[in-house]
């Protein structure tokens, strides 16, 4: 029988207790601390003091340029680099994130293969047998050879990877990745090239401009240069006289950009370019501003109906009038083509429409216009040039029709962002063997039979020819900033040490490792800004301020072509029945996981969305009054179907949005590609239509869904109420918002 | 005895818990907390008195503390330099050989402890103010295990900044809070 505890008992317990409590009280316990010197120290450091490296942001391929605190061999904080004329010091969120690339948990320790493919058992191998079996499959496989690349993929990769191809004659790498494909750089390229003869990526002086139309273009958010352009608006809100400029986002969600403008204006998605054309003709219709742009808008607006425009776009005709008087009049305005304009089946005559409105203006290298930088003065630094989707089939019909036996990806993943993936996995299962060079294990590299993982940014060579430039040539150095965190090889390294075993491709790969080779590449840049004479002086003068540029900013390159013919604007190609898909489907780019490749940071997956303050989610934004109609509340879990795939997610109610548009972030939805990505979300791209490609670029903003409710519902990660901003909305008493 | 607490069932258990939660944290802090004579207890039983009775000054080893915030610790390679033909078959010496061989770092315990809200910059009072190690580390010299030898409390600090030709700036709480 227990004995019954009595109160003496307890007392006596506390009276123990309360004195262990005091005694170890009097042991004074101290904080406890290892200190571990180097057991060979570097030179130049010195504990406690940080080191500073400069170097290339890879985040995006906007080229930013970054300085990294390392302090005893650890990088400890990324920053804008001050003296980089391209972002001046300022850096965004996914910049900042870049440790967790470096310090990621699931990065790949050394070279694996797997047996068989997709089953994702690896097994390690030495490097010295990755090495062998990919020099043994290259030198089988003559010219039958493809390389996959990644708009971030080091310039020089780009160069070393087309020599060895042109080597043993197979076609130059394709660089095609979802950044690219989804801001459309090819059909911007196209565009510039039809109306200003210049092929390269436009950059817009916002700084200096006093009315800035954006067509769906997300600045702030990830729009070719989204660093370099928070920038600009910062001076473009704080000018001469206190004037601080005039921003209209025209497009169908407000976005961070729409959210910074002075006006929203909520078109129905696609007719961007019927606005755009009917500002066109307003202008030289009713002669509102300075003659010389009524007479270049008489010679290039075509005629439009301004109430049919009105009425297809959902924006009252006064207030087309309005836009275009406040266009035509302001000193110095611009309009901006975005991704929404980019990313429709008519993509190049949609954009040309936008772009007409700068030609009228007479924007042209003019302060607070469109301009194109000249290329730096040395021909072999190359920015690689983006590939268009017609590239991307021709390979994989290539692929599918047996004439590729060795595939190589390098900082891509088009498993996961293609549109068209069910395809590329066909043929893909048709290539004899795939090698991967991802640091961790991506949807691509699950499918790889050889995985050589390369190093990560921060702890590579490279360089990046920068574009958009705003008007100053830059070649962005990047260095490795600390010591690689595990035993890996560069990716041009192990290119360089496998041509040495390929007779077709051995002379022209002939440097020992890359370094040699971006020595000599970089020799051929002149003096710059930083100064200096002699190879290894103007050599360690690129990697200390963190690239070249010049010391005086060149002029613009030469005037536009004249006498352009008539521009008409587009009608709209939606894809899907209205009557079938109601709602109009709006993705976007998420502005920290941005095409899918952040979300393997937990930083980004935590950083709450900035207009919605989601995080670790993926999320459909229906406006107030359509989810009124639908029934639905903030977390019920919907069925988003489209003519081409059907996809899951939780309601976000958003009074920023159209009632007939539903947006979705990129992103999410990844079944690889480490802990933080794996099975979270869903991914929008597969309500894309799968056969892309007819016009040669991703056609994504002009697709129609249909939206159901499942019945289930999920809690929503949001860090915000949105109950202020749902004043004026008729079902504000809804609860759940 | 004085009747405190109700005579109920479940009141008695309450405190009973509460005690023994209270034993159990007591306990934590008893085995997982070091004393100062345990932290002091060192990887390789280095003694500061043979060094410097060979005229060898803190700043050889701890040559940072001129131009850093922190005076940091000798590098193993710095130690093997000497040692590799000095005394080589003494016991401890052996040890540093082994974290040579391996090349791993020695875990010295640290032996003065700031907290962490105080920035300390050895640089300053050694190489500006120019003060002898010895004036805050003690005679470290005739030491043959290092011990802390002040409390390097706030008081401390300020006894010594209160006394300098520029107290009013020394003795501002951004000084040493930044």
């Amino acid at each position: 029988m227990a004995r019954k505890l009595t109160r003496r008992d307890f007392l006596r317990i506390g009276v123990v207790g309360a004195s262990a409590t005091v005694l170890a009280g009097c042991k004074f316990p101290r904080r406890w601390e290892v200190l571990e010197p180097y057991v060979t120290p570097p030179e130049e450091q010195l504990s406690g003091q940080p080191t500073w490296y400069a170097s290339t942001c890879r985040q995006c391929p906007a080229g930013c340029g970054i300085i990294v605190r390392v302090m005893n061999g650890r990088a400890l904080k990324l920053e804008g680099n001050p003296e980089h004329p391209l972002n001046k010091g300022k850096l965004c969120a996914r910049g900042q994130a870049g440790l967790q690339v470096l310090y990621n948990p699931d990065r790949l320790e050394g070279p694996v293969r797997q047996s068989k493919r997709g089953s994702r058992d690896f097994q390690r191998v030495t490097w010295e047998a990755g090495l062998n079996t990919l020099a043994e499959k290259l030198g089988a496989a003559g010219g039958s050879v493809a390389v996959w690349l990644g708009s971030t993929t080091s310039g020089h990769l780009y160069d070393l990877f087309q020599r060895f191809l042109s080597a043993v004659g197979a076609p130059a790498p394709l660089v095609f990745d979802l950044y690219t494909a989804f801001h459309g750089y090819t059909v911007l390229q196209q565009v510039d090239q039809q109306l200003f003869s210049q092929a390269q990526l436009p950059s817009y002086d916002l700084g200096n401009a006093d009315v800035v139309f954006s067509f769906g273009a997300d600045l702030f958010g990830t729009w070719l240069s989204s660093v370099r352009y928070g920038y600009e608006f910062g001076q473009f809100r704080s000018q001469e006289l206190g004037k601080r400029g005039l921003l209209v986002a025209l497009e169908p969600r407000t976005s961070l950009t729409a959210a910074k403008a002075d006006k929203w204006v909520p078109l129905k998605p696609g007719t961007e370019a019927l606005v755009a054309g009917a500002i066109a003709s307003l202008i030289a219709s009713r002669g509102f501003g300075p003659a010389e742009r009524v007479d270049r808008a008489k010679a290039l607006a075509g005629s439009v109906d301004v109430n049919a425009v009105a009425a297809a776009a959902d924006v009252p005709a006064d207030e087309l009038v309005r836009l275009a008087q406040i266009f035509v009049q302001a000193e110095r305005p611009v309009a901006i083509p975005g991704s929404q304009l980019t990313g429709q089946p008519n993509a190049a005559e949609a954009s040309a429409a936008v772009q007409v409105l700068n030609l009228i203006a007479g924007n042209f290298g003019q302060p607070g216009g469109v301009s194109f930088t000249q290329a730096p003065p040395a021909a072999n630094l190359v920015k690689p040039p983006v590939a268009t989707v017609s590239d991307v089939n021709d390979l994989i019909s290539r692929m599918a029709a047996g004439q590729i036996q060795v595939l190589i990806v390098h900082g891509a993943n088009p498993a996961y962002e293609l549109p068209q993936k069910d395809a590329f996995m066909a043929a893909l299962g048709k290539v004899p063997f795939v090698v991967s060079f991802a640091p961790i294990v991506d949807e691509t590299a699950a499918f790889a039979d050889l995985i050589l993982p390369d190093r990560t940014y921060l702890e590579s060579w490279g360089y990046e020819v920068v574009s958009p430039a705003f008007g100053t040539p830059i070649v962005g150095s990047q260095q490795p900033v600390v010591m690689p965190v595990y035993d890996l090889r560069a990716a041009g390294d192990v290119l360089l040490t496998v041509a040495k075993a390929i007779p077709a491709a051995a002379a022209a790969l002939h440097w020992n490792d890359e370094v040699e080779f971006l020595k000599e590449m970089i020799a051929q840049l002149p003096a710059g800004a930083a100064g200096g004479s002699g190879s290894s002086v103007l050599w360690s003068r690129f990697l200390q301020h963190g690239g070249w540029w010049p010391a005086q900013v060149p002029s613009q390159p030469a005037q536009p072509a004249a006498n352009l013919p008539a521009i008409s604007a587009p009608a709209p190609q939606y894809q899907g029945e209205e009557s079938q898909y109601p709602f109009f489907l709006h993705p976007y780019m998420s502005m920290f996981l941005s095409d899918g490749r952040g979300a393997n940071q937990p930083w980004l997956q935590g950083a709450p969305d900035t207009n919605t303050s989601i995080s670790w989610q993926t999320w459909v934004e229906i406006n107030p009054t359509t989810a009124q109609k639908l029934g639905l509340k903030k977390g019920d879990i919907v069925r988003i179907t489209s003519p081409f795939g059907s996809m899951e997610a939780g309601v976000y109610v958003y009074p920023g949005i159209r009632p007939d548009t539903v947006a979705i972030p990129l992103g999410q939805g990844h079944t690889d590609y480490g802990r933080y990505a794996r099975n979270r979300g869903a991914n929008v791209l597969r309500l894309l239509n799968p056969q892309q490609g007819a016009e040669g670029h991703l056609d994504w903003s002009t697709v129609r869904v249909k939206v159901e409710p499942t019945g289930r519902r999920m809690a929503m990660a949001t860090f915000e109420w949105t109950e202020g901003v749902m004043e004026g909305f008729p079902n504000k008493s809804i609860p759940g918002y | 005895m004085l009747k405190l607490l109700p005579r109920s069932g479940l009141w008695r258990w309450v405190v009973g818990v509460f005690v023994i939660a209270l034993v159990i944290v007591a306990a934590y802090f008893i085995f997982t907390s070091r004393t100062e004579a345990q932290s002091t207890q060192q990887p390789i039983a280095f003694n500061h008195q043979v060094m410097v009775g060979m005229g060898i000054g803190c700043l050889y080893c701890h040559s940072d503390a001129r131009r850093s915030p922190t005076a940091g610790m000798p590098s193993v390679q710095l130690c093997m330099g000497c040692h590799k033909v000095i005394d080589p078959q003494n016991p401890e010496i052996v040890k540093l050989a082994a974290y040579w061989q391996k090349g791993e770092p020695i875990p010295w315990q640290r032996v003065n402890v700031l907290p962490r809200f105080v920035y300390f910059s050895h640089e300053v009072h050694v190489s500006v103010a120019g003060i002898n190690c010895e004036k805050c580390h003690g005679d470290v010299a005739h030491m043959t295990v290092d011990k802390p030898v002040v409390q390097m409390n706030m008081g401390w600090c300020l006894g010594c900044h209160e006394k300098q030709p520029n107290a009013a700036q020394l003795t501002d709480c951004v000084v040493c809070h930044q």
